[in-house]
């Protein structure tokens, strides 16, 4: 009785909210669930756990006679069955938006929103702003409560987040962005980082891109970003990238006087589209993680649609070298019959893990989906595990969408 | 300093490229688009400025990041969180559950606790674009030595373990040490946050780099 009448708080508050304008207005309404039964292995408990989990996404559009305010919420509420976990819930956002004010030139969100700049980007309680129409220039600014999920929840609180970015889109096909973001922990600025991220095409077979990403507090760069891509023919692009990576830490961490080794790659890949049905990729990395430690990771992949309806993946990775060893395949194919969608696949993996064991890992699974009308569809996966923790191990999950 | 004035430098190009006085290229709505084929991507989209899926993997985090992205135009914010944390709305049938039964994205293949050592080093700094630091202690705080899914290195020789050096130590387990501890520091974090580990035999003092030539 107790987790219905929680589900039912959650989703109440959910209708309600949006609802107060739409008394005075004939607003939109769109709103998504899916009412799932999962099963799973847990490792850590070392048993099947079973789950019933209710995923709501609310879409209140045309608040206003102008059609400019919206309210946008998504959340999902979890109960585990077979332990004595209570009911647990994220909000991944609930928030108003209002778009193309002062001319438009102005959009915002207030509320629990997803943000993302290069600099930072995560949920925050608060407030996005979004300046446009303002010629090449474009311009944001965000802050608030920084809103962290973990494990099924949201956890901690008291944090906050803040930044902005400012945007330039010319000459012709080049954007450049200069972004800045911080977030503080217990009333401290834990982190403060500023981004650049640029693209230009110069000429339409060329682009280049790439992103350097400073750490104000350790001082060093964290992510640094180079890629040029080459389309010779209509069908073919070839791709090469440089990248580099370095952890850096909280201002408060006691790890920041640590030195750390930078994470370096390069790899360039190869697409190639034989016509509308088929596509090939192969692509090679050479990965260097400092004291002459590297890796070479080799990844080619097709994917076919033989027939209208049929369509077929499939993929081939190795790698060898610092950390360990991999090699392995993933297939699968989709068929759709009317109303049904089925899929089915298998990845299998030849592992070494350096100073630990060699293995494999096979995965089986079948998903079926099944639309009865525009309201009503259901959904069925059931996947078979061979590896080395269980040599006979089944999970997967069934599922009542209804979408009004 | 050198990186003080790298990061001058960066800023200042920035603003001079935003003084600079271009043509605005009008944003595309792309909100009719919206149902369309791949393929049919391509009538516009022919050249090299935006490809096949999007861009490809490290791309999109760029196209996703830009002030002026017209994500929206066709994805709702849902689309985004339902890979980085961990929901299934949209009940992806090819999409695999976790250990703790939420959807993983499909770069989780095969048994991804089995071969996560292994793929978490094709870019360390990736994990933590979806996962919070905790996230690895919640399950290696509670299994540290279950069968062989022991962090590497905390393999136990004589009464102690690799990591921890003392005085029968060779010098390659002290070089080991130190470059493994470079290498993986973010996720010694997960689980040892205040750094009392360390503090055992290291003399850490805030504020100085104190192993920037030690090791």
């Amino acid at each position: 009785m107790g987790l219905i009448m929680k589900l039912s708080r959650l989703s109440l508050t959910l209708l309600v909210i949006p609802c107060l304008p739409v008394l005075s207005h004939a607003a939109e309404l769109n709103l998504t669930s899916s009412t799932q039964y999962l099963w799973f292995q847990d490792f850590v408990a070392d048993k099947q756990q079973n789950d019933i989990a209710q995923y709501l996404r609310l879409n209140v559009t045309k608040l206003d006679k102008a059609g400019k305010a919206d309210f946008f919420a998504y959340g999902r509420a979890t109960q585990m069955i077979t332990s004595d976990d209570g009911l647990k819930g994220r909000l991944y956002y609930a928030y108003f938006s209002y778009r193309d004010a002062f001319n438009d030139h102005l959009d915002l969100r207030a509320g629990r929103t997803y943000v993302n700049s290069a600099a930072t980007s995560g949920t925050i309680d608060g407030l996005f702003l979004q300046a446009k129409n303002l010629g090449p220039l474009g311009l944001t600014a965000y802050g608030g409560r920084e809103v962290l999920f973990l494990n099924k929840e949201e956890v901690g609180s008291g944090n906050a987040m803040s930044g902005g970015s400012v945007s330039l889109d010319a000459p012709k096909s080049t954007h450049v962005e200069v972004s800045y973001g911080n977030k503080f922990r217990d009333g401290r600025m834990s982190r403060e980082n500023v981004g650049l991220d640029y693209s230009t095409t110069p000429v339409d077979m060329f682009n280049t891109y790439g992103r350097l990403k400073y750490d104000t507090v350790s001082e060093r760069f964290n992510e640094l970003l180079f890629g040029a891509k080459l389309v010779p023919l209509t069908d073919l692009m070839l791709r090469v990238e440089y990248l580099e990576t370095r952890p850096t830490f909280d201002n408060n961490s006691i790890y920041r006087i640590f030195e750390v080794d930078k994470y370096r790659e390069i790899n360039a890949a190869v697409e190639y589209q034989f016509t509308p049905d088929y596509r090939l990729n192969l692509k090679y990395a050479k990965e260097y993680f400092g004291e002459d430690a590297d890796a070479n990771v080799y990844d080619i992949g097709l994917t076919a649609r033989p027939i209208k309806d049929l369509t077929f993946n499939g993929s081939y990775e190795k790698r060898d070298g610092f950390s360990g060893r991999l090699s392995g395949f993933r297939l699968n194919a989709g068929y759709d019959i009317a109303k049904a969608k089925i899929q089915a696949g298998i990845d299998y993996d030849d592992f070494t893990r350096e100073d630990s064991r060699s293995d494999t890992a096979t995965k089986y699974w079948t998903g079926v989906g099944y639309q009865f009308n525009k309201l009503i569809g259901l959904t069925a996966r059931v996947e078979w595990d061979v590896n080395y923790r269980d040599s006979d191990s089944w999970q997967g999950f069934t599922a009542v969408n209804i979408n009004y | 300093m050198l990186n003080k004035r790298v990061l001058k430098a960066m800023l200042l190009c920035g603003a001079i490229l935003l003084l600079v006085a271009g043509l605005a290229s009008a944003k595309t709505d792309h909100k009719e688009y919206k149902n369309s084929k791949l393929d049919d991507c391509k009538d516009c989209h022919n050249g090299a400025a935006i490809v096949g899926n999007h861009g490809g993997n490290r791309e999109h985090r760029l196209l996703a990041q830009r002030a002026s992205q017209n994500c929206a135009d066709c994805h709702q914010q849902s689309f985004c969180l339902d890979c980085h944390k961990g929901g299934n709305l949209e009940v992806y049938k090819n999409k695999s559950l976790s250990s703790t039964g939420e959807t993983m994205p499909t770069t989780h293949r095969s048994d991804f606790l089995s071969i996560h050592a292994i793929k978490a080093k094709d870019d360390p700094q990736n994990c933590y674009r979806c996962h919070e630091q905790r996230f690895c202690s919640d399950c290696h705080a509670k299994i540290p030595n279950r069968g062989g899914m022991r962090v590497k290195d905390h393999r136990a020789v004589g009464n102690t373990q690799v990591y921890f050096l003392n005085r029968a130590s060779s010098p390659a387990d002290n070089s080991r040490h130190a470059a493994e501890a470079r290498r993986n520091l973010q996720s010694c974090e997960g689980c040892h946050p205040d750094a009392q580990v360390c503090s055992q035999c290291h003399t850490l003092t805030a504020g100085a780099k104190v192993f920037k030539s030690a090791h």
